[in-house]
């Protein structure tokens, strides 16, 4: 039989956004790269909200506006606070080309395309089983009884670490280290993303909801409007999830496409794709011990490069940013000599100095907020009754603070709680 | 030496995720993965077993969209060697009859080849056609419902499992057999085979320039087979009943009973 290559400069572990950022930087630098996915095919394992910031993207791939997959521009950003029947919403309508939609799917492929092109050999339907090592260096990777040897490996393997679990790098994770979401993608008739969402060509909503979006877990709810179809889903904490949540996870989405306000923007619309995953919550506590080992670096999810800001999640960017410094570490490892955690050091600290972990200090901390009740329940309650005393009356008018004391007081929270949390979110985000 | 396989597969809707669409009576097959014909994996699996005992190689072939060329690769990663795509849009939507066509006219670009292995036939038509007009068109021996094959004196010597009884033939070849479903289980894929089509790519584009066939014969304008109705036959509501914790004698009873309620015991 013909001779196959048995070693390889670098083997990736998952195509994902970091994985396929990472092949790619590495082939259009020579490297031989190997890069190995779980699914059917790069992407078919990911999961994401719905928007994707894009200057990272166009830093790692210069012709990504050109070609990539695209769906919608954000130009809309609403942000809903939920009680009962009602909703209070801010709107913000701009101009710039920030943040689009698309498919994560059709994204990924695109990216892991690219690294094809670049000369990346991509296997699909592999699961790599753990860590081929001499020692304590990497050396490659085992699927099965079968292994392949790298100079240097790049888990990106996604939340889920079982790869890191198994190599001993990092411990199982805990509930509460996490959170989950679910998401279906619904067809939806044109006229709705025109009418309802009121958005011109190529214009797209990014929506985020808070409040009585999932029964009072922490957690919230998005709506992203993609090119024919909307997404819309919910995130909670899995710790909450498992000790509230009263019914199967995906009944909370279709009550929410079934609630009051907003079931006209989901009339006559029809599954086209379900799907769940966990998201990093805690990033601090998943973060591996070190990210750069003799022959590994940990980018992606994995890492726990995710920022939630409780109004927005951003995943995919810091993940394929993340992947993209793996790949100038090793290249620079490289003309050091070899792939030692010393000369790999650089990973780390390129990454301290990049947006990933500047806004991962800098919100430190958010994911304290994500366990404060209140912002889940009583807060957006307040704003939905503070709303309804000023606007909602027969003759007499409501002065405003009296207002804000009073849906205050009806929502449970006392003055000094209402000082206190915002103090909280005011240092927090 | 050794023999020199060519394995005919399709490309098929995974159907045990396909649902059926309640107004037209057809597959919705949108957003459904397709898988290789699970039938075709017994022909893989028997071909595979042939090349370690004889030698040889063993090139996957198919008709399909472009799309198929993951199917190619699943049997690379089960071992095979090499595929060949025939693939254009003049071929699109073609019966058995336009299809064997396409295939008799892609294997004769094969200079040597000794025998022709596919499935009994396929998940989503299982007509079983496409054997025997191959078989027709090359004007190759054929036998089906082959459950094991193997050399002698440069022959082949299959088993045929019919019914109630097995039938052995001596074959000339080149032969064209199909496989009997569920006979082999087929090999899990690995990832060194996986790689090394990753890597080798060793799969081939056929299109009608190069195959230069007149395209009333193919695809559409090339299929006598006119589906005159598909008619829908209803799912019927189940009327689930548990009865719990009752002797055998009660239990016995009220099953009888149930029965002869529904009309099925008098």
């Amino acid at each position: 039989m013909a001779e196959i290559p048995n070693k390889f400069d670098v083997i990736v572990i998952g195509a994902g956004p970091a994985g396929s950022a990472s092949a790619y930087y590495l082939a259009t630098k020579g490297f031989k790269v190997l890069m190995l996915e779980r699914g059917r095919s790069p992407g078919s394992k990911n999961v994401f909200g719905g928007r994707v910031y894009v200057a990272p993207l166009r830093e790692i791939f210069s012709d990504f506006e050109k070609t990539a997959p695209i769906h919608r521009w954000v130009t809309r950003e609403r942000m809903s606070f939920m009680y009962g029947n009602e909703l209070v919403s801010l709107d913000y309508e701009g101009n710039d080309h920030k943040s689009f939609t698309t498919y994560l799917s059709q994204l990924v492929a695109w990216m892991a395309l690219k690294a094809e092109t670049a000369g990346v050999s991509i296997v699909n339907d592999i699961t790599v089983t753990g860590l081929l090592k001499e020692g304590n260096k990497v050396i490659g990777i085992k699927s099965g009884n079968e292994s392949v040897k790298a100079d240097v490996v790049i888990d990106a393997e996604g939340v889920n670490r079982l790869v890191l679990e198994s190599a001993g790098t990092v411990p199982p994770l805990k509930p509460s280290n996490v959170a989950l979401g679910v998401k279906e993608v619904v067809k939806v008739n044109p006229e709705v993303l025109a009418n309802e969402f009121g958005l011109g060509d190529g214009e797209g909503m990014a929506w985020s909801l808070m409040g009585d979006v999932t029964s009072g877990l922490p957690g919230g709810g998005f709506i992203y409007t993609n090119k024919d179809s909307v997404s819309i889903g919910l995130v909670m904490l899995l710790d909450n999830a498992i000790s509230g949540a009263n019914d199967e996870v995906y009944r909370y989405v279709e009550r929410l496409k079934a609630h009051p306000k907003l079931n006209k923007y989901f009339k006559d619309s029809r599954i086209m794709e379900y799907s769940a995953h966990l998201i990093p919550e805690d990033v601090w506590s998943l973060r591996p011990p070190k990210l750069a080992y003799d022959g590994l670096l940990i980018a992606g999810d994995a890492a726990g490069f995710l920022l939630n800001l409780g109004y927005t999640y951003r995943g995919v960017d810091f993940a394929a940013y993340s992947g993209y410094l793996a790949g100038k570490a090793i290249e620079q490892a490289h003309e050091l000599g070899g792939m030692s955690a010393i000369n790999l050091a650089a990973y780390p600290k390129l990454l301290d100095q990049s947006f990933i972990m500047k806004n991962l200090k800098r919100f430190n901390g958010t994911n304290k907020l994500m366990h404060n009740r209140r912002l889940f329940t009583a807060y957006p309650a307040m704003m939905v009754s503070l709303m309804k005393r000023i606007y909602s009356l027969d003759y007499e008018s409501q002065k405003i603070f009296n207002t804000v004391l009073a849906s205050a007081k009806e929502n449970g929270v006392g003055p000094f709680t209402l000082i206190s949390d915002g103090i909280e979110v005011i240092r927090y985000l | 030496m050794g023999l020199n396989i060519i394995l005919l597969f399709k490309y098929v809707p995974n159907t045990n995720t396909v649902n059926v669409d309640p107004n037209t009576g057809t597959l919705v097959r949108e957003g459904v993965p397709s898988v290789v014909n699970p039938h075709d994996l017994d022909a893989a699996e028997l071909a595979l077993e042939l090349r370690e005992k004889y030698g040889g190689k063993i090139t996957a072939m198919i008709m399909a969209p472009p799309n198929a060329m993951k199917g190619i690769e699943f049997l690379m990663g089960m071992g095979v060697d090499e595929g060949v795509l025939i693939t254009d849009r003049a071929y699109g939507g073609a019966d058995t009859l336009a299809t064997s066509y396409v295939l008799a006219a892609g294997i004769r670009t094969i200079e040597h080849y000794d025998l022709i292995i596919t499935g009994q036939e396929t998940l989503d038509s299982s007509t079983a056609h496409i054997g025997a007009q191959l078989a027709s068109w090359l004007k190759l021996p054929y036998v089906y419902y082959v459950t094991e094959a193997s050399l002698n004196d440069g022959t082949l010597i299959v088993k045929r499992q019919l019914e109630s009884y097995t039938e052995k033939y001596r074959v000339k070849l080149p032969a064209l057999i199909t496989v009997l479903m569920h006979s082999h289980q087929p090999r899990p894929v690995t990832l060194e085979n996986k790689l090394r089509a990753v890597i080798k790519k060793p799969i081939k584009m056929l299109t009608n320039n190069d195959l230069k066939l007149n395209i009333m014969c193919t695809g559409l304008r090339g299929s006598p087979t006119v589906v005159a109705k598909t008619e829908f036959i209803a799912k019927i509501p189940r009327k689930k009943e548990i009865l719990k914790d009752k002797s055998p004698q009660e239990t016995a009873a009220w099953l009888l009973s149930k029965l002869k309620e529904e009309g099925f015991l008098n």
